[in-house]
């Protein structure tokens, strides 16, 4: 089941095709070629690096306060436990929606917001400045991304036996100390799990980057992924050819980031 | 259950194999299409990407095994934009059954919305399983690729003849009629009224000097009130410009030679430049602004004194009741007022033993009643003689049907267009912000353009 579209996405990244989708004979490598001289390339790469370090970061650093915060015993724990999943259940393209309004520049909560407790002297056109769209935007992948990062985070907090603590604690362990050299090391297999799915999903996300990103013109803020989806049906270029190598290379590279981190933290795993 | 598997394209809409299936152009392949046809009558599933490759399979066997089809297909496959969800599928479900009562035939419907029927649309001819009949907003890049029935073959004496002579121009490729009218809008110039007279505007501008003045006027009044809202993020910069363009006395080809980046033309772009960021007239950041959900949004609320609309704007306007606008012809800087007239497209698909079956539903639609009840239905301008005829009396339609004369269409018979249009809804609104070069922008436009045509 995974092979197959795979075939397929490399054959189609070997075909020449018009504008209309018809297929027009083979071309070896010539759209990798192409792709290669694509002016925007370079800029596109660097957003995807941002987009997917960026969200993937933050949203881990939230999410392991957030999974403290839940594993401790309080009132409404359970209530707030189920709030966390609701951008969860929420379909992609509704939440990217909502956010567009939230950011909007004439008629968004935001400005409206920021203005009027004075932290802004002026309203700000936040998806349209080019200095504040991929900010706009990782703002709503973290959001997105922050239930499931943080049951994954939390799942892991709850295999941590309290001995341990325990044993640090009698050790005369600060609280800090404790988190650092027991939690962190013991949740370690949680935020690989946490790290390496979110890396893959974050890079394949389509609907926030296209959706909060859809009045900019040019590719001055697409990712990989939005940039194959241009290619392929929204630009002069009107290429599925050149979109599928685009493709393909998206494949190779999440798969090599994924074993480069891996072997990474397995790495820093071995004892020193 | 196998055979049912084999017939349904539901991959189409599938996100991950989107771009991942060329079509097997073998000798087979319009055999192996005829009888997924067939069998797409015997009953209609969504099914998984597992029994997807599975009806590839089964497809393959059966060629291999020899198994013929008849020639008339048991079904067309019909594939309609989505105009509005009250009106569109409606329509189209009704004539469908007509349809299938008197012929027998039929008809695999599918209405996609216009975000996504290019995609859906390009993945059917990758994959060999092109609609038999299809309307769009483009059709020469069809017509280049010789999918298509021309008028004489897909249409009767009568249909043909019926047609608006411009608008059967507008689907012309190579001196034949390819792209059949469907349907057509034109844009017109709409202001409140209201924000207008508190401005101090007695008249709606006839000029570009009286347009900003009058924006300026506008946008005096303080508030967040807008001048012009001026749209040229990618939704629809190509409309936008073209009425900006020939309102200067430019235009997008001179012959057979693109012209984007004449000097009227750059004239023009610096003129939009300026409406932004010398006067400050129009709404923050026109050039990533798109119109649906931007331009017709804010005018929609108020905020803002003159835009670009046409009759679907002026229905929510009526249905909402918020703003007192008027309507009238678009400001000219060369004394003569000239607007955009935008013509939609049926096209029929050259499959085989299909065209009878295609011709009889395309007679269906261009009967009179039925064209003009939808077309009035969807708030469009008639594309047929005798709509025109029927449609004339229609009050709400007047200020469109008065531009109709004046109105032009972009270039959609060269099939270059199919790619300058994505160019400059890519591109056009760089210009026009902060720092950008009119100038260069329309030279790269322009070099783009030459290159597709060479």
């Amino acid at each position: 089941m995974v092979v197959y579209p795979a075939v397929e996405l490399v054959r189609a990244s070997l075909g020449r095709y018009s504008i209309t989708g018809l297929y027009q004979g083979a071309v070896g490598l010539r759209n990798y070629r192409r792709l290669l001289e694509q002016e925007a390339l370079s800029a596109v790469i660097g957003n995807t690096v941002v987009w997917v370090v960026g969200v993937v970061a933050i949203t881990i650093l939230i999410s392991l306060a957030l999974a403290q915060l839940l594993e401790s015993a309080f009132p409404g724990r359970r209530l707030v436990r189920w709030a966390l999943i609701v951008p969860w259940a929420a379909s992609l393209i509704m939440t990217a929606k909502l956010f567009v309004w939230l950011y909007d520049y004439y008629f968004g909560l935001l400005n409206r917001l920021l203005t009027a407790t004075g932290l802004l002297a002026r309203p700000v056109d936040w998806l349209g400045d080019d200095g504040t769209v991929m900010g706009a935007m990782i703002a709503v992948g973290v959001f997105v991304s922050l239930p499931f990062t943080t049951y994954v985070l939390l799942a892991g907090l709850q295999t941590i036996p309290g001995e341990v603590y325990e044993a640090a604690r009698v050790d005369g362990a600060s609280a800090w100390r404790a988190y650092r050299a027991v939690t962190l090391p013991l949740l370690r297999p949680a935020l690989l799990v946490a790290a390496v799915l979110n890396l893959i999903y974050v890079f394949n996300s389509f609907p926030i980057v296209w959706t909060l990103n859809d009045r900019n013109p040019g590719f001055a803020h697409d990712t990989m992924i939005t940039y194959m989806y241009k290619i392929a049906f929204k630009s002069a270029l009107r290429d599925v050819g050149l979109a599928a190598a685009l493709g393909v290379v998206n494949v190779l590279l999440i798969l090599l980031a994924v074993v480069a981190y891996l072997r990474v933290s397995r790495w820093r795993e071995e004892p020193v | 259950m196998r055979q049912q598997v084999a017939c349904r394209p539901r991959v189409i809409g599938d996100p991950a194999i989107l771009l991942a299936r060329p079509s097997r152009r073998s000798a087979e392949s319009s055999k192996t299409y005829t009888l997924g046809e067939n069998f797409c009558s015997m009953g209609a599933m969504r099914m998984s990407r597992r029994l997807v490759v599975l009806a590839l399979v089964a497809a393959g066997a059966l060629v291999a095994g020899g198994c013929g089809g008849s020639d008339k297909p048991r079904s067309i496959k019909v594939v309609i934009a989505e105009y509005s969800k009250d009106h569109t599928r409606p329509f189209w479900q009704g004539l469908a059954q007509q349809y299938t009562e008197k012929t027998g035939t039929k008809v695999d419907l599918q209405v996609i919305d216009w975000n996504s029927i290019d995609q859906q649309v390009s993945t059917m001819i990758q994959n060999n399983q092109p609609p038999d009949v299809l309307n769009l907003n483009s059709f020469s890049s069809y017509a280049k690729d010789g999918l298509l029935y021309s008028a004489n073959e897909a249409l009767s004496p009568k249909t043909r003849e019926d047609f608006l002579e411009a608008f059967a121009r507008g689907g012309t490729y190579r001196d034949t009629l390819y792209g059949f009218p469907i349907l057509a809008s034109a844009r017109a110039f709409f202001y409140n009224r209201d924000l207008l007279a508190r401005a101090g505007v007695a008249e709606p501008p006839r000029t570009w000097d009286e347009l900003v003045q009058a924006a300026r006027k506008v946008q005096a009044t303080g508030g967040d009130a807008i001048g012009y809202a001026l749209p040229l993020g990618p939704e629809e910069a190509q409309a936008e410009w073209s009425i900006w363009m020939w309102n200067n006395g430019g235009d997008w080809k001179s012959g057979d030679a693109w012209t984007i980046n004449s000097e009227k033309n750059v004239q023009t772009l610096q003129f939009l430049a300026a409406l932004a960021n010398t006067y400050k007239v129009t709404q923050v950041n026109p050039g990533k602004t798109n119109r649906t959900d931007g331009a017709f949004q804010l005018f929609k609320d108020g905020k803002v004194g003159m835009v670009m609309g046409f009759s679907p704007l002026a229905a929510q306007l009526d249905a909402e009741k918020k703003v007192n606008y008027g309507v009238t012809q678009m400001p000219s800087n060369t004394g003569t007022a000239v607007t955009l007239g935008v013509e939609d497209y049926l096209m029929a698909f050259k499959k085989k033993g299909n065209q009878e079956a295609v011709r009889q539903f395309l007679d269906l639609y261009y009967q009179p009643d039925q064209i003009t009840r939808w077309i009035t239905a969807e708030g469009f301008l008639p594309v047929t003689k005798s709509g025109l005829e029927k449609m004339s009396g229609n009050e709400k339609l007047k200020p469109y049907l008065a531009a109709l004369p004046s109105a032009r269409l972009a270039p959609t018979t060269d099939p270059v267009w199919d790619k300058v249009k994505l160019d400059v809804q890519q591109n056009i609104g760089a210009a026009v912000q902060p720092g950008g070069d009119p100038k260069q922008v329309l030279d790269r436009l322009q070099k783009n353009a030459a290159e597709s045509a060479r």
